[in-house]
Order: C-alpha cells, then sequence, then structure tokens
C-alpha cells in the first residue's frame, strides 16, 4: 500500500465538491474516485470522509438522496447544490492563488 | 442559515432515522469495499479483516458526524429541558406555589392591559385608522368643547385641503326612536355629513351609504344608513332591508344602506345603530332652522378628518393654528375660541381636551400591576434561592464532574423559562377570566357601551413579554449566584454552616415585598377611602323611595302639545296608585346622562374679566319637584300649576345660583333671560338648597329650575315617589300604565334613584377603582405573606441546631422567639419605610382621581401599615413557635 498523505485543513472539502461536480456519487464511490484519480495517493478514511459530508450538508453546499447502486443496493447518492457549485469555484480560486503563492515562495528560496 | 437549521432540527428530531441512515450508509461503504478486495481475489475473510481494519472505530465515526451535523447545542438544549422538568417534577410544592404565583402576576397583568387595550390602543377597524384625527377648540373661558358651528365646518374643510384629505362633520351620540313594523325602540344615531363615510374609507355591506348630495336635503328624500348589528337584530338580517320604509321620531326615512360587519362609527366604544344625513336634524331633533347659517348659537358639531397621506399630526397643528386664528378675527363673538387643536382619533370618544386622564388612570393601574408581577418575581426568586441553598451540594457535584459556569447558568435559566411557560399559560386563563369579569361589570346604563375585552395579539403579546421578562428577573438571580460555587468549599463543607450572604439577599428580597406589597396596600386602601368619601357625600336630595323611568314622547313622534297632554294625563293615573307618594316629570335626573345648561343674560350682572358670559344647568319639572326629591326649599314659593305657558315665566335657583350672580342680594323677584330665548323674561320665585345634580363628585355649579310647561324638553324622566316597601311593585305597575296608555311609548332606564347613584356619573367608577385596586392590593398582601413567612420559616430551620444550643445552655423559650421576632421586626420595618416612599411617589399620579381624600391620607398610610405589620408578624409567629418546641437533644444532632 502506499503510504497516504495527510490533507491540509478544509482540502477534503473542495476535493468532495469536486468531484460530486462531475455526477452524484456515494460515499464509497467518493472515496475510490480520489483514490484512483489521485493515483492511490489519496485514501480517505471514513473517519474524514463521512464527518465531511455530513458537514458539506449542514453547508447547504451538497444534498443526498437514497437511490439504487450499480450493483442494486440501496446507497445514499450526494450532490451539488446551486450553493455548492458557487462553492466550489470560491474554493478552486483560492487553492489556485494559494498553490501558486506557496509554488512562488518554494521556488525563490 | 434555513438549510442549516432544518438540518439540525431533522437531525434533532427524527434522530433515530438519522442514525439508521448513517448505519446503512457506512454498512454499504463497509461492503463495497468487501467486494472490492474479493474482486481483487482475496477471499472473504480476508477482505472483511482489511476492510474492518481500514475503516478504524465505527463509534467514533458516527459520533464525528453527529458533530458534524451541529446537533451539540441543540441537544444540550433538549437535555436542559428534560432534566429541568424533572427537577419541576420533583418538588411539586415548589413548582405549584411557583406556577400559582407567576399565573396571577401575569394574570392581573393581562386583564389590566387587555382594559387599556380596550380603552386606548385598539384602532377603528377602517382602512389606515392612524389617519384620522378629530378637532377640539378651547374657549377664552378656558372651556374646552369639540362642538362647532356647521358655518365653521365649512370653512375648515374649504381651508385645510393641504393637510387633509377629508372633512366630515357629525351630530354625534343622538338617542330616536325607530319604529320597524309598528315597534318602537331607542336607536342610537349619528347625523353626518355626505363625507362621514368616504373619510372612514369604508365600503357598505349592503346598498350605499349617504352621499354628499345628500346630507343638507331636510325633508326631500330622507335617508337611513343602518349598522350591520342593528341590520341583524331588528331586521333580521333580511336582504330585502334596502328600500324599506320605516320611521325615525315618528318620521318615515327610507334604509339605504348597510354598514359593514364591526363598524360602530367614529366612537369605537359605543355601539352607533343608524347614520341620517346632517339636513334631518332641523326636522329630527328640532334644532332651529338656521342650523346651517348660524354661527353664534346653534348646537355643536363634532369634526372629523383624514390627513393627507404623509401629513403628520405635528404638520396639520401649525396650518390649522392659522385658519383658527383667522377665523376667530373674523367672527370674534361667534369663534371665540384660542385654540383649535386636533387630536388623533382612538377608542376613547373624542373629547374636548384631548385624551384627557385615561391615559394617566391607565398607567396608574399597569404600573400597579407591574408591580404584583415583580412581587411574584421576587417571591419565586426566593423560593429559588432556598432551592439553590437546598441544591448547591448538586450543583457542586456536577460543577466537579466538569459542566461548565455557563451550562450551569444556562440550566438554571432553563429552569425559570419553564416556570415562565407554564406561568404565561396559566397566567393568560387567569387574564381571560379576569377580563372577562371586567367586562361583566354592569356599566349601569342603556347605553349600547361595547366593552369588548376579547383577546387580540396585542394583549397576548403582552402576557409573552411579560412572562419573557418574568423569566429573566427570576432565574437570573439564582443562576449567577448559584453558578458562582466552590465545588470544593461546598463539598467538603458540612451543611450546617449557612450561607450569610444568601439570607442577606432573602432578606433584601423580603424587605423589597413588603415594601411593594405595602405600596399597593396603600394605594388600594385611598381608592376605598374615596368611595366611601362619596358615599357619604350630601346629596342635598333623598334616593331613597324613589323610582324613575325615561319616557321617550319624542321617539314616539309626538309634538309638544300632545306630549303635555300625555303628562298630565300620565301624572295623573300613577298618583291615584296607592302606594305612590308623590310623581312628576323632569328633563334631567340628578347623575343621569342627560345634562342641559344654557347661557343667561342678567341685567346689572357684569362677569369677571376671565370668565365666561354668565351659564347655569337646569332642570324643567312639573310643580310638586321639590316635595318628591325632598329638596328644601329655603325661600320664595314652589311651583304651581298656573305656571304654565301662558302665564309669566318663572323660575328657581339653587344657593349657589343666588351667591353666584346676586351676591349679597335678595334673588327673588329679580330676573334673567335664557340665552335664545329672548322672548320671555324669567323671574326668579324661589330659592332651593343645593343639591347634586351633574356629576356626584364635581362640586355644585349654579343651577337653576324651570317649569316643564314653559320650558319643553325631550326626553323626560317620570319620578316617583313611593312608601315605604312599595318600591318594586309600582315599578312594574306605573311601566304598564305608561304601556297601556301609548303602547308604542319607548321607556329606557327604568330603575330605582339609589341605581342611578350608583352609575356612570355617580359611584361606579369610584366603585370600580375601589374594586380594581383593591383586588390588586390583596394580592400584592397574599405575596408579601408567603415572602416573608418563607424567609422566616427558613432562617428559624437553619438556625434549628444553633437554638438547640441556645436552649441547651438555659436560653428561656421566649429569648428564642425574641430572637426570631427581631428578625421578623426588622425586616418589616425596613419595608413599610421602603413602602411608605414608594407609594409616596405615585401621589402624583393620584392627586386627580381621589375625591374628598390627600394623596398622602395619613389615616390610609398608617391603617395600611399596621395591616401589614399585624400580617407580616403573624407570618413568622408560625415558624417561630415551630423552632422553639423543637427538642434541644434532637436539634443538637439535626445535621
Amino acid at each position: 500500500m502506499p503510504p497516504s498523505l495527510e490533507l491540509p485543513q478544509g482540502t477534503l472539502d473542495l476535493l468532495i465538491l469536486r468531484t460530486l461536480a462531475l455526477q452524484p456519487q456515494h460515499g464509497w464511490g467518493i472515496s475510490e474516485r480520489l483514490q484512483q484519480t489521485s493515483g492511490d495517493v489519496l485514501q480517505i478514511k471514513q473517519g474524514s470522509l463521512y464527518p465531511a459530508l455530513h458537514r458539506l450538508q449542514r453547508r447547504g453546499w451538497i444534498k443526498a438522496r437514497w437511490a439504487t447502486s450499480e450493483n442494486n443496493r440501496r446507497a445514499k447518492y450526494y450532490e451539488l447544490t446551486q450553493a455548492g457549485r458557487r462553492q466550489l469555484e470560491i474554493e478552486k480560486n483560492d487553492w489556485e492563488k494559494l498553490t501558486a503563492a506557496v509554488a512562488q515562495v518554494l521556488g525563490t528560496a | 442559515m434555513f438549510s442549516d437549521l432544518l438540518f439540525r432540527l431533522r437531525s434533532l428530531f427524527r434522530r433515530s432515522a438519522v442514525e439508521a441512515e448513517l448505519d446503512d450508509e457506512l454498512r454499504f461503504h463497509f461492503e463495497q469495499q468487501i467486494t472490492k478486495y474479493m474482486e481483487s481475489g482475496l477471499t472473504r475473510e480476508e477482505a472483511t479483516r482489511r476492510a474492518r481494519l481500514e475503516t478504524g472505530g465505527l463509534d467514533q465515526i458516527k459520533e464525528e458526524c453527529r458533530e458534524a451535523r451541529g446537533l451539540h447545542v441543540l441537544e444540550t438544549i433538549v437535555q436542559d429541558v428534560r432534566y429541568g422538568l424533572r427537577m419541576l417534577r420533583r418538588s411539586p410544592m415548589f413548582t405549584i406555589v411557583a406556577v400559582l404565583t407567576l399565573s396571577l402576576g401575569i394574570g392581573v397583568n393581562t386583564a389590566i392591559f387587555s382594559m387599556v387595550d380596550w380603552l386606548m390602543l385598539r384602532p377603528l377597524p377602517v382602512p389606515n385608522a392612524k389617519q384620522l384625527v378629530y378637532l377640539g377648540m378651547r374657549h377664552k373661558s378656558g372651556y374646552a368643547s369639540n362642538g362647532f358651528s356647521y358655518p365653521n365646518f365649512e370653512d375648515i374643510r374649504q381651508q385645510t385641503g393641504l393637510i387633509f384629505s377629508s372633512v366630515a362633520g357629525a351630530q354625534m351620540v343622538q338617542v330616536d326612536g325607530l319604529e320597524v313594523d309598528g315597534t318602537t325602540a331607542p336607536f342610537w344615531t349619528n347625523y353626518v355629513t355626505g363625507d362621514f363615510f368616504s373619510m372612514m374609507g369604508v365600503r357598505p355591506a349592503l346598498g350605499r351609504f349617504i352621499v354628499p348630495s345628500e346630507d343638507r336635503k331636510a325633508d326631500a328624500d330622507p335617508v337611513l344608513v343602518i349598522s350591520y348589528a342593528c341590520w341583524q337584530s331588528r331586521f333580521h338580517g333580511a336582504a330585502d332591508v334596502i328600500g324599506k320604509t320605516v320611521k325615525v321620531d315618528g318620521n318615515p326615512v327610507k334604509v339605504i344602506g348597510v354598514a359593514p360587519k364591526g363598524f360602530h362609527g367614529a366612537i369605537a366604544m359605543l355601539h352607533t345603530e343608524g347614520y341620517l344625513p346632517m339636513g334631518m336634524v332641523i326636522r329630527n331633533l328640532g334644532f332651529k332652522s338656521d342650523f346651517f347659517t348660524n354661527r353664534e348659537d346653534s348646537e355643536g358639531t363634532a369634526l372629523f378628518a383624514r390627513l393627507r397621506t404623509g401629513v403628520t399630526l405635528e404638520q396639520a397643528q401649525p396650518v390649522l393654528d392659522v385658519i383658527a386664528k383667522r377665523l376667530a378675527q373674523q367672527y370674534p363673538k361667534a369663534d371665540d375660541w384660542t385654540t383649535v387643536r386636533v387630536f388623533h382619533l382612538g377608542a376613547l370618544p373624542p373629547s374636548s381636551d384631548g385624551p384627557g386622564e385615561v391615559p394617566m388612570i391607565a398607567a396608574l393601574f399597569l404600573l400597579l400591576a407591574g408591580l404584583v408581577l415583580l412581587l411574584a418575581c421576587m417571591n419565586i426568586a426566593n423560593l429559588l434561592l432556598v432551592r439553590a441553598g437546598v441544591r448547591s451540594r448538586e450543583i457542586a457535584v456536577r460543577s466537579a464532574l466538569g459542566a461548565s459556569r455557563g451550562r450551569l447558568v444556562r440550566q438554571s435559566l432553563t429552569e425559570s423559562f419553564l416556570l415562565a411557560v407554564l406561568g404565561c399559560m396559566g397566567g393568560i386563563l387567569l387574564g381571560y377570566g379576569g377580563s372577562r369579569a371586567l367586562s361583566a361589570i354592569p356599566l349601569g346604563s342603556s347605553i349600547p357601551i361595547i366593552l369588548d375585552l376579547s383577546f387580540n395579539w396585542r394583549v397576548f403579546a403582552f402576557a409573552v413579554v411579560a412572562a419573557w421578562l418574568a423569566s429573566l428577573l427570576v432565574g437570573m438571580v439564582p443562576a449567577l449566584r448559584g453558578s458562582r460555587v466552590n465545588a470544593n468549599e461546598i463539598l467538603h463543607e458540612s451543611s450546617r454552616t449557612f450561607s450569610g450572604n444568601r439570607q442577606r439577599l432573602r432578606s433584601v428580597l423580603a424587605i423589597a415585598e413588603l415594601g411593594g406589597s405595602l405600596a399597593l396596600l396603600i394605594v388600594a386602601g385611598l381608592f376605598v377611602r374615596s368611595l366611601q368619601m362619596v358615599q357619604h357625600v350630601d346629596l342635598g336630595f333623598d334616593p331613597q323611595g324613589v323610582f324613575n323611568i325615561g319616557i321617550d314622547v319624542h321617539e314616539a313622534g309626538y309634538d309638544a302639545t300632545r306630549a303635555r297632554r300625555f303628562f298630565e294625563d300620565a301624572l295623573s293615573r300613577v298618583r291615584r296608585l296607592p302606594g305612590v307618594q308623590s310623581a312628576i316629570f323632569a328633563s334631567t335626573v340628578p347623575m343621569g346622562l342627560e345634562n342641559d345648561g344654557a347661557f343667561l343674560k342678567i341685567p346689572g350682572y357684569q362677569p369677571p374679566k376671565d370668565q365666561d358670559r354668565p351659564s347655569a344647568g337646569y332642570d324643567a319639572v312639573t310643580p310638586g319637584y321639590f316635595a318628591t326629591m325632598r329638596i328644601p326649599l329655603l325661600r320664595g314659593r314652589n311651583f304651581l300649576p298656573s305656571d304654565d305657558a301662558s302665564s309669566p315665566y318663572v323660575a328657581v335657583v339653587n344657593e349657589t345660583m343666588a351667591k353666584k350672580y346676586w351676591p349679597g342680594q335678595d334673588p327673588i323677584g329679580r330676573s334673567f333671560v335664557l340665552d335664545g330665548e329672548p322672548a320671555h323674561t324669567v323671574q326668579i320665585i324661589g330659592v332651593a338648597k343645593d343639591s347634586r345634580t351633574g356629576n356626584i363628585s364635581e362640586s355644585i355649579d349654579a343651577f337653576l329650575y324651570l317649569p316643564l310647561a314653559q320650558k319643553y324638553e325631550v326626553p323626560v324622566t317620570l319620578q316617583v315617589r313611593t312608601r315605604p316597601g312599595q318600591l318594586a311593585a309600582l315599578m312594574s305597575s306605573v311601566s304598564g300604565i305608561i304601556r297601556s296608555m301609548e303602547p308604542g311609548m319607548p321607556l329606557s332606564d327604568v330603575k330605582t334613584m339609589t341605581a342611578v347613584i350608583d352609575g356612570p356619573n355617580g359611584l361606579l367608577l369610584y366603585q370600580m377603582g375601589a374594586g380594581v385596586s383593591g383586588a390588586i392590593g390583596l394580592l400584592g398582601l397574599l405575596l408579601a405573606i408567603i415572602g416573608v413567612y418563607g424567609v422566616i420559616s427558613y432562617s428559624a430551620a437553619q438556625r434549628t441546631q444553633e437554638i438547640g444550643v441556645r436552649m441547651a445552655l438555659g436560653a428561656a423559650r421566649s429569648d428564642i422567639l425574641r430572637m426570631i421576632f427581631r428578625q421578623g421586626t426588622v425586616l418589616v420595618g425596613f419595608g413599610i419605610a421602603l413602602g411608605v416612599l414608594v407609594a409616596a411617589g405615585f401621589s402624583s399620579m393620584l392627586g386627580n382621581l381621589l375625591v374628598g381624600v390627600k394623596p398622602l391620607d395619613a389615616i390610609t398610610y398608617v391603617g395600611a401599615s399596621g395591616l401589614l405589620a399585624l400580617i407580616a408578624l403573624i407570618a413568622c409567629y408560625l415558624p417561630a413557635h415551630r423552632a422553639v418546641r423543637v427538642d434541644p437533644m434532637v436539634a443538637l444532632r439535626h445535621e
């Protein structure tokens, strides 16, 4: 198992929002997708994922409904709300600014 | 924000469902993970083991999810409420006493407030009622009035277009007779100008309203608008009422419209049953034919207006000042006013001088009721302090187990909040009952007053705010003290020590309660004394054995000649009845609702500079009046049957009038002329002893008596003096005689003279004042007794051990008693000092409301203080008695 990285505070929210922007997805699906797209670098623990999902739901950025999964099981699907879409844009922007700034600092150091 | 709240609430109230969902979700994840590992070639056991390893502690995940859902705050509130309810249930006596006390406090406030709401706050049921105003003026003599001449109405309407969108005039509160299908009954009407309804902004429920083209037409096409309630009661809600011809005062009129439901005219508290065009005042009310043009001497018209949108009262007043000044210069004799003022039209009848004393009375009673609530709060705070003492260990334990100070304060506030909610519900119930009781006060008159103290959102909001304030007051004290515990100290301390600090606070509360209660008692005492004074006022006549029957021959359509014949006929029949001593007709009744008055021209009399023209109240009576009322005639002769319309006009004056207009002279043989009747010089033939005529508490003014035969007035009252024990039987048989003479004759106010004296112009207001303030005072006293008893018995119980030691060391019971009483006496002494100060603070408000009693009446102050001291010391005696009966051995072992 490749070593998993510790995510900076708040980054998980951004990643979840980004994942859900593609299509509605259940919790397991989100963690799978993050693992795949990050080349197994990001392995999200359930202890982080589900509280984050509940927090995002409380803020009204995502909403949940029960539906049938690919393998015919009942699963709770999350999807972005309008507010969630806006939030994603904001956080993406912030993230880009932040990484650019960090890169600049590291580059000049 | 909103979604946040919904989400939290859903989490809270559908807690098990949300938890189950979370379980399902996590299980799904878990199983997906197993499937994934199995697909990559692991055995089931191996896959399960790996998945479980990854997942970690399920409970921890769930807890973190719960926190993420933001459940924490709400959950603790629910916990607090549950805990609070459990604590209240565990000490039912405390809960019952506290809730009852609070209910009484809030109930009294709610009941009084519903009265104030009815009197002052409730707007007329019309669109934008705040724009409605009425006008009042003040004459040079200082006399205030709101009766304008009809030309004034036209002047003001034409000149105020800038500030008023419409102006209407009305002859208010007229009593006519309405004859529908052969039966006549009193009918309370307004005679209005054509703008009246459009100014009010109401739409007819049926038909149409009076229009401006109709308002001055006297006889051409008389029309009538009736109130909704009148339509229901007199016409049984028949749809074909429109176009129906009925008779008002014997004159046929056509019903053209029905006012909307709930609209009772310009005076919210009076039910105006019908509206007629202003033009009909000449025929129906007998006004002079030049009513519409006469500036100087015509019946007063009340003026109403609607402010233009955006115009305030403060902006309207200066405009009116200019107009008033201009008119006063133009017509110095007719418009002899100093100011014309504009007032908001509220629930109170438009009075000539603005809202008058009512706001002050309302403020006084709200203050008194507020004081009761304050006493109730102090009482509960006191009870909570006792409990805080008892519970200090419990609180210390909780604090030691990690409850924060904020949590403990919140817990305590939650408990008092629960008490407040219960007390608020009880208070609203009691307040509802109380306002019902107030509505049931017999007003003792046939006036259709709408005493509607029903609850509305204002009253409800008031009760809730009162309860909320109470819970804050009650909860704060013990919460702040209770949380300031030093857990370590209390847990180590034995229950023997008792906190001197807390005891001091309780004593302060008890003193405040005694003081507040004494203030209430003193105010109540002043009102009761005032009532006594008024009850013992020398009326100057003898009401015992006399009864009255109001008869309106005018409503039955009689003219003066026919009326006179009817009077003579009725008197001779009534006088023949056995048991009747004497019977007369009079135009007014002492302390009755009608008053007559006139300006006089007195040859040789020069009024002092600052005074108005000479005037006097009068009563037109038939011969035998003075004997019937037992008013002594001091000089001169009585009226005789021969003093009729064809003989010289005569009058009897009262002492005050004789002294006022003919000082130091013999008034007999002097003469004067009634304003408006210049054809007849009236000669004085007698002087009667002063008697109360108008309002029982007013000073006696100049008054004169005229023969009814020479001064025709309607309606009249038949007054009959009966032999002892015959009153009740004769009342019905005399009514029967009048009915047999004229079946359709409207009779009103059939009641004894003593009942009239109990009425609105007599004792009614004093009885109400004494009754309401007395009830409030007793309530305050009750609360103070509970408070003092609580403090003394608690401190006596706390000192059981000390008492045991003292007695073991040889102290006599009397010493112990004295010791406890000393504590009580100190409380009572401070309480009385405080109460006297508070009551004295009320005195400036009371000055105008009391009759014959000074606001600082020594008898009341001493009496109330004595009563309070006595009762408070009795409240001390019980716990003191219990304390000294204790066996020293038991007391010493008491832990």
